[in-house]
């Protein structure tokens, strides 16, 4: 069993790899947006992170909700919204917990994937950040239920992720600015599912660090 | 970059500490936020009225704040969402117990913030919150089917469902008459805009767009969003004419029908221009059998210092027509 302790950890691999990918996020975000998402994403996560790491919350659910709340405050813009909805949900369904099963993780990707879902009214497919989510979250609750460790599942998530990013390259934007070029948006990568990418590496860290 | 400011950074504080000195009358600040702008003259079991968005826009969205209108109003920095917390903080200081209405242009950003700001104050407060998101720029995508979502954007038009749910309110109505008064005008109102020259974000230093001197563009929105042609400068009646064949041609307005015009300047058009425009717009009306109400001509939604205009028509019925025509006193709007 884990305890809030890992979730401390998952967020802090999260805002370094935001931080550390700050410039690739921009870049990506500058094809299509405005440029910005390195910016948001990094302040975003670094301000959710510093919302929990010294707060003693024992309550999980409690602990995610402050996370995306801070988050919220900070990055008020598109995709920093998206995400402060990722945790609000986990949040919500993780609510009492002070002590977290490996089927319990599986659940807050899962009520993450589907915070952003519910705020963006997106579906896999539309080349958003659930292209590369949606995959990992699938991978990570069957890997558990096949009675994979944490970390091994962790890691398989993560490639999943991966290729769910890699797949956005065969996907016609709907949403945002990108949906604008209609079919000439198919063989731009996705700057959301990247984050979804950044997100998964970081839990895979933060897994290995259990072990 | 050539702007009378101090530091970029200070833009957006700075401008709301010089409204509240020059409006105390009017408005003020909530939660210790100068974000966070509020009406000073509540009425007990009056229907909220909230808006929000970026700042760039004076007098949207902030300048409607006030008798008649609107009770409170969140700003972002330029051209980004307030948060969420910044939502609700106005919420909170304008429910009178009979729920809060958010009128607000739609932008993803603003949705996603707006709609966040309606859970907590539901989830958090027990504060009854219903939205209506003004997308009346034809030329930013075309009409939505039914059960499709509108993917137009907010501009300029969105003062008419201000000015019409405001009175609505006004006049004590519940929130789900003032909500079906907001979606009537905003069903009603169609806009198009067009640009001569770009505007620089204070913090980005330089123009968002490149555009040439001869040129204008048709279609383009508040935040230099592309608009549908691109050419040469013309004179303001052709201009005009093919602006108004489109958003003539979008609702349509017919022969017989009654509209409120407004004229909008964009932030570096002269009044003179609007005029010019105002009187091309006129004669076309008339030669559609279409009646005038009444004009608004000036700067009611700019885009910081970008040269263009856009013109916004509200169908009016007997309804529409007695909320529009009733008073209203904000720091930009006073009718009597």
């Amino acid at each position: 069993m884990m305890d809030n302790q890992f979730l401390i950890c998952f967020l802090n691999e999260l805002q370094k790899v935001m931080n550390d990918k700050r410039e690739y996020l921009i870049e990506l975000d500058s094809v299509v947006g405005d440029g910005d998402l390195g910016l948001t994403m990094g302040d975003g996560f670094t301000a959710a992170y510093e919302a929990v790491r010294d707060s003693g919350e024992t309550d999980t659910g409690k602990l995610l909700y402050s996370a995306g709340k801070a988050m919220s405050i900070k990055v008020p813009s598109t995709m920093g919204t998206l995400m402060a909805s990722g945790f609000m949900q986990a949040g919500k369904v993780l609510k009492g917990k002070t002590e977290l099963a490996d089927g319990d993780i599986a659940e807050l990707f899962a009520a993450y994937e589907e915070g952003v879902r519910k705020r963006g009214k997106a579906e896999v497919g539309d080349k958003t950040f659930l292209d590369g989510m949606d995959p990992a979250v699938v991978k990570l609750s069957h890997s558990l239920e096949n009675g994979d460790s944490l970390l091994l599942a962790a890691q398989k998530a993560e490639k999943a992720a991966e290729e769910g990013f890699r797949r956005t390259t065969t996907m016609i934007a709907v949403h945002g600015r990108a949906a604008t070029r209609g079919e000439a948006s198919r063989t731009l990568e996705d700057p959301g599912a990247a984050v979804a990418m950044l997100m998964m590496q970081a839990f895979a860290k933060a897994a290995e660090s259990l072990f | 970059m050539k702007k009378i400011i101090n530091k970029p950074e200070d833009y957006v504080k700075e401008m709301m500490e010089g409204l509240y000195i020059a409006h105390p009358d009017l408005i003020t600040y909530t939660g210790d936020d100068v974000h966070c702008l509020v009406s000073v003259n509540k009425k007990p079991g009056k229907v909220g009225i909230a808006t929000g968005g970026g700042s760039g826009h004076l007098p949207l969205f902030l300048g409607y704040v006030g008798k008649g209108m609107l009770d409170g109003c969140s700003v972002g920095d330029v051209f980004q969402s307030p948060s969420p917390d910044q939502m609700l903080k106005v919420t909170k200081e304008i429910d009178s117990g009979a729920g809060v209405l958010y009128i607000y242009g739609n932008y993803n950003g603003d949705i996603f913030n707006f709609d966040m700001a309606a859970e907590q104050a539901d989830f958090e407060e027990d504060i009854k919150v219903e939205s209506v998101v003004a997308g009346e720029d034809v030329a930013s995508a075309g009409p939505a089917a039914p059960g499709e979502k509108n993917t137009r954007r907010g501009v300029a038009g969105i003062i008419f469902i201000y000015k019409c749910a405001g009175a609505a309110a006004d006049a004590m109505l519940s929130l789900d008459e003032v909500k079906r008064v907001a979606e009537k005008a905003a069903a009603n109102v169609r806009t198009m805009g067009v640009a001569l020259t770009p505007c620089t974000v204070p913090r980005v230093g330089k123009p968002g767009f490149e555009i040439g001197d001869d040129e204008m563009e048709i279609g383009m929105g508040i935040h230099g969003e592309t608009g549908i042609r691109r050419g040469k400068l013309e004179p303001a009646d052709q201009i005009v004419e093919e602006m108004m064949d489109k958003i003539v041609a979008d609702l349509p307005y017919v022969n017989g029908d009654e509209v409120a015009v407004l004229v909008n300047g964009l932030g570096a058009t002269p009044l003179d221009e609007q005029y010019i425009v105002t009187r091309k717009i006129d004669s076309y009306l008339k030669e559609k059998g279409i009646k005038v109400h009444r004009y608004y001509v000036g700067e009611y939604a700019t885009s910081i210092e970008m040269a263009g205009f856009s013109i916004s028509l509200l169908k009016l019925d007997d309804e529409l027509k007695g909320y529009l025509d009733a008073p209203a006193q904000t720091p930009f709007f006073v009718q009597l």
